[in-house]
């Protein structure tokens, strides 16, 4: 929901269990609570797309027996699977370009017994006119961090579970030419196209690849994004959003022309999901142009990162909890 | 669990079977394990990723069941 300052700190004088997006003015301001917070003015509504910093976008959590909040930093982050609840789902939030999400993100892939957690959550942000910066809230303490992870852990009764999805309007074409990197990175030079060593940054301009469109790899019939960050044709560097990973066939998503349409196109098959958070990413809110477009089902904050259970990028992701 | 699904994990684990799951957890925990085991190919890490599929399924037992059953054919 998308209230004012006043309906949100009426919520938590209420005792109630929130996740909040919002700008850093009007989370400074909220009471100590059950909540979690990260900053945002970008947010997908019931009635569309939006820049707003004098409003909030709040989950709150009705079905959960007991939470707790956790402050994690790249040192701990992975105890976010020892702290979570059995029985539970735990939302997680961290700044963007901080060191705990840069970690998370390289590593998260690879942490054993991650996928038994169902953890979604997002990377905060900022005003990308203003030279604002990313933060996330612990409600509990009033703590806020720039460099810290939180996470809001909820237990949930026996007869519930918690799911999570994600929707991505990219595909590929298998005929398109196949990349691969020899290391996990964030950052690459050379890269293998059709098996042949090139450096990326030269194939994407010898190209002219829209950079726009992400990379995707498929994930066992799961396509993942990678977002292309920034290219430095001097020292011959792509940037990521997220890892690309060694061992894994990726390709240039195809091309998208009317990104509302594919995602109406997309969402007609979740039109039962009855979220209890989702978000979606910055780069499709902007080259998609989705401000004043809804996506229903989906409502939220406009993020820097997506998380289900690993980082994504250009993806709706959501959570529901169902009956067992 | 039953002898012969541990078998078809295994076959699965190893990249000699193909399943997808509507379910996306499961499906990045297929991938997980496939992209693990290539690396090394030792018997202690098929015994570690067919643990780590098999407590996925059991946790999530109640959404899982016609996966199960799709996996025992594979």
């Amino acid at each position: 929901m998308f209230v004012t300052l006043e309906e949100a700190k009426k919520l938590i004088e209420k005792g109630s269990i929130l996740h909040i997006a919002a700008d850093e003015c009007l989370l400074e301001q909220l009471p100590k609570g059950n909540w979690i917070a990260g900053t945002t003015p970008y947010f997908i509504t019931e009635n569309g797309g939006t820049t707003c910093k004098d409003k909030l976008f709040i989950n709150e959590i009705i079905d959960a027996v007991e939470c707790k909040t956790v402050f994690y930093d790249k040192e701990n982050i992975f105890d976010i699977t020892k702290d979570a609840y059995s029985n539970g789902l735990s939302l997680l939030v961290m700044p963007f370009a901080s060191d705990v999400a840069m970690f998370y993100a390289k590593e998260a892939p690879n942490e054993d017994h991650l996928l038994l957690t169902p953890i979604v959550g997002w990377i905060s942000g900022f005003d990308l006119s203003t030279d604002g910066c990313a933060k996330v809230y612990d409600g509990t303490t009033g703590l806020s961090h720039t460099n810290k992870a939180v996470a809001l852990h909820v237990c949930l009764p026996d007869d519930k579970l918690a799911s999570l999805g994600i929707v991505n309007i990219f595909s590929t074409n298998p005929n398109d030419a196949k990349i691969e990197f020899v290391e996990d990175a964030l950052s690459v030079k050379q890269c293998l196209v059709n098996g042949k060593e090139v450096f990326f940054a030269d194939y994407i301009a010898e190209n002219k690849i829209d950079t726009r469109l992400p990379l995707v790899a498929d994930y066992n019939s799961v396509l993942i994004n990678v977002s292309i960050k920034a290219i430095s044709e001097e020292n011959k560097t792509v940037d990521f959003y997220a890892p690309v990973f060694s061992g894994k066939e990726y390709y240039f998503a195809s091309h998208v022309s009317d990104y509302a349409a594919s995602f109406t196109a997309h969402l007609k098959d979740f039109k039962d999901i009855k979220p209890v958070f989702s978000c979606n990413c910055v780069l499709n809110y902007l080259y998609g142009e989705l401000d004043g477009k809804a996506t229903p089902p989906f409502a939220g904050p406009v993020t820097f990162g997506e998380i289900a259970y690993q980082l994504l990028n250009q993806t709706l992701v959501y959570a529901e909890i169902i009956d067992k | 669990m039953a002898e012969d699904l541990t078998l078809k994990l295994e076959k699965l684990i190893k990249g000699q079977a193909k399943y997808q799951s509507d379910n996306l957890g499961l499906n990045l925990l297929i991938s997980r394990v496939q992209r693990k085991y290539a690396a090394s190919r030792k018997p202690s890490e098929l015994i570690s990723c067919l643990e780590e599929i098999k407590a996925f399924l059991k946790k999530y037992s109640s959404i899982t069941a016609n996966d199960v059953e799709a996996l025992k054919k594979l």
